[in-house]
């Protein structure tokens, strides 16, 4: 949600307001400050964000009740605030159960940084996979309810209104968008995009979980829309330069829906954590390049996605390392995604000066197109709750450096950053 | 070093008054003996009595060597089930660790690992970290999470070194040899208070067997009957750098739903 100029102001000032208000009644407040400046690597060394974030948690519980409401403002360089809520949401406790009615964010499974199971709640990709993971997160209104026997519990959400994972648009560094020449003309049509607020067009989910000492599990299910859009082309031809070519495309994005079967572990096996996750998607829509109505074409397969991952420490180093790969079912060689295809993480971390100074580098790594995104970071507590913490992201090119390349698609997106946080 | 008594109430009496004459008896007895061995006597530390049930409020002082300090404060709930302990931490300061949550579920049998799940508000998820990080600093203190929990005697060969008294109480120094080659400390060395059997003062060596740091008892409470240490201070002498531990509002056995102890309440929080 975004609101500006007057709209933003009458709202800020009613939070403010209702905050001394009712931090005398015990509300909690936290939150952060933060400057987030990045600069590309690139020939032109333009700024790739100039952006100042204030995020306030404001929470209250008294016995079987509570609320939170997470309201936040980011301001960039030379553009008025742009307001919104991550969260707002109402609970309820009772012995066994909880409710949770609101705007919310959901995260299921066991992979860190790798969305199989964890699929309630759709992506913001503004800036890519680049900000920390609770701004990636899109809040939605939902239902929540759980059930909880011993270290059991049921968990059920219902989400009445679609909201799809949030894409970069152009002129942003982080768009994305098929090549076609120059001379080809696109026009974008959204008609088919939204999703209408109905109760046939509502999504469900269903978790059963559970933690141990042998092991930690979750088995989900889920009848929902696919958060990333089909985009649908449609090509027209006709005379370029004198010869018949192609003249203009149209793409139309669309969701289909997707039935979802999953499951997660964790289990500490003689000091390694070991992580696995893996979920079957009915219904997934696939790209392919079909020779009799250029150039694309869309296919529905059922496809497989898994990881394995392990946590370990060597020394006071901790590390990280995970594999995946999708599976197309019933695969058809038309298709623009491979059959199969196959990707790593890896993470080692590893504090000094008693915590105050943190070294950090985590990479993902295409192993079937050969590119990578690396992200090396420091970090230092210049005191309690204020945080110093510089970085790059580097965008290694592999054999694909097209559209289809995850993330060879952004070499020239190399960057260093620094952020600064002040936490209360 | 401050001990204090606080006001024995109701039922709790006759209990403790049980127990007193139980140690009395045991008083009697060791003064019998002509010699404990140092592991009898790292066991009778070990098996202190200490309650079923703990709560109160963790609140550790960083302080490095410039003297500036770092306060982190934690809330915590422990509770003995019999083969299991189970304990479970609330974070409260500083504020970007606020609604982080530890659970650690630690087994009397000696071949089972800990169990340790740690949560962390941002990602919204509890996650399963592996408990051979025992040598690891807590929270960027001078205190491993090995040092805040119970090592078992058996893991170390033991050795009383002789007696002497300290603030004015006698105390048995017994020193302490690991016989885990890999283990951080190469040994210890413990200042144990005769008959109330809790630690004064316990020296640290590292794998190369030089001092490494100093434990000193701050406080004791007798809360409900039991000793309950309430104050201590590491003092790394390696890095210059100290940690302050106080243990504040603590409640012996004011009984704890062992729902606390579940990836529910970590999540939910205090």
């Amino acid at each position: 949600m975004k609101l500006k100029s007057k709209t933003f102001g009458i709202t800020l000032s009613f939070i403010l307001l209702m905050t001394f208000n009712l931090s005398a009644q015990g509300l909690s407040l936290s939150g952060y400050a933060r400057n987030y400046t990045g600069v590309l690597l690139n020939d032109t060394n333009n700024y790739s964000i100039l952006q100042n974030t204030f995020n306030l948690n404001l929470e209250h519980k008294q016995d079987n009740v509570a609320f939170k409401i997470n309201p936040l403002i980011y301001q960039y360089a030379n553009e008025d605030p742009v307001f919104g809520i991550r969260e707002a949401y109402l609970d309820i406790f009772f012995n066994s159960m909880d409710f949770r009615i609101g705007k919310q964010q959901i995260i299921w499974g066991k992979a860190d940084g790798v969305f199989i199971t964890d699929i309630v709640s759709p992506k913001n990709l503004d800036e890519f996979l680049l900000p920390d993971f609770d701004e990636i997160r899109i809040g939605t209104t939902s239902l929540k309810a759980n059930y909880y026997h011993g270290n059991s519990a049921f968990e059920l959400v219902l989400i009445p209104a679609f909201t799809s994972t949030k894409l970069a648009e152009a002129p942003s560094i982080w768009a994305r968008t098929p090549d076609f020449p120059e001379s080809v003309e696109i026009v974008n049509d959204y008609s088919n995009k939204t999703i209408d607020q109905s109760l046939e067009n509502s999504e469900a989910f269903l978790k059963f979980s559970g933690v141990s000492s042998l092991i930690d599990y979750e088995l989900m299910a889920g009848y929902a829309w696919d958060d990333d859009p089909t985009m649908y082309i449609t090509p027209e031809f006709g005379v370029v330069n004198g010869a018949p070519g192609l003249t203009k495309v149209t793409l139309a994005p669309e969701h289909n829906r997707l039935s979802i079967l999953g499951a997660s572990t964790s289990a500490d096996v003689m000091g390694y954590v070991i992580r696995t996750e893996a979920a079957y998607y009915s219904g997934k829509n696939f790209s392919a390049v079909n020779a009799t109505s250029l150039p694309f074409d869309i296919l529905e397969k059922d496809y497989i996605h898994y990881l394995i991952g392990t946590d370990f420490s060597m020394g006071e180093t901790k590390l990280s390392a995970q594999f995946m790969q999708e599976y197309i079912l019933d695969y058809d060689d038309v298709i623009v995604q491979p059959e199969q295809s196959n990707m790593a993480t890896f993470l080692a971390n590893r504090s000094f000066i008693n915590e105050t100074l943190t070294l950090q580098l985590f990479t993902y790594y295409d192993i079937t197109n050969e590119d990578a995104l690396i992200r090396p970071t420091i970090s230092y507590d210049l005191s309690d709750g204020f945080e110093i913490l510089g970085g790059a992201n580097i965008f290694m090119a592999g054999i694909n450096n097209d559209y289809t390349s995850y993330f060879g698609y952004f070499d020239d997106n190399d960057m260093v950053y620094l952020k600064l946080k002040y936490s209360f | 070093m401050k001990i204090i008594n606080t006001q024995l109430r109701g039922k709790t009496n006759v209990r403790i008054i049980g127990i007193l004459v139980i140690m009395l008896f045991s008083s009697m007895g060791l003064y019998a003996q002509t010699e404990l061995s140092g592991l009898e006597i790292m066991q009778k530390v070990a098996d202190r009595p200490d309650g079923d049930e703990m709560e109160g409020t963790l609140i550790m002082t960083l302080v490095n060597s410039r003297g500036s300090e770092r306060v982190r404060e934690i809330k915590q709930y422990i509770e003995d089930l019999g083969s299991v302990e189970k304990k479970i931490m609330f974070f409260v300061k500083p504020a970007d660790v606020q609604n982080t949550s530890f659970m650690n579920w630690s087994y009397d049998d000696e071949n089972a690992n800990d169990d340790q799940w740690i949560y962390l508000p941002a990602l919204k998820k509890v996650k399963r970290i592996s408990s051979d990080s025992s040598g690891d600093y807590f929270m960027g203190s001078d205190f491993t999470y090995d040092d805040l929990g119970d090592r078992n005697p058996a893991d170390d060969t033991h050795t009383v070194l002789r007696t002497e008294v300290m603030d004015g109480l006698d105390c048995y120094i017994v020193e302490s040899v690991t016989k885990d080659e890999d283990y951080m400390y190469s040994k210890t060395v413990t200042w144990v208070v005769k008959d109330r059997w809790y630690g004064l003062k316990k020296d640290f060596y590292d794998e190369d067997e030089d001092y490494l740091k100093s434990l000193t008892l701050n406080s004791i409470e007798n809360i409900n009957g039991f000793w309950i240490i309430t104050g201590t201070e590491m003092k790394n002498e390696q890095k210059n750098h100290s940690t302050r531990m106080e243990f504040k509002n603590v409640q012996i056995d004011a009984g704890i739903n062992e729902a606390n102890f579940t990836e529910r309440m970590m999540k939910r929080g205090l």
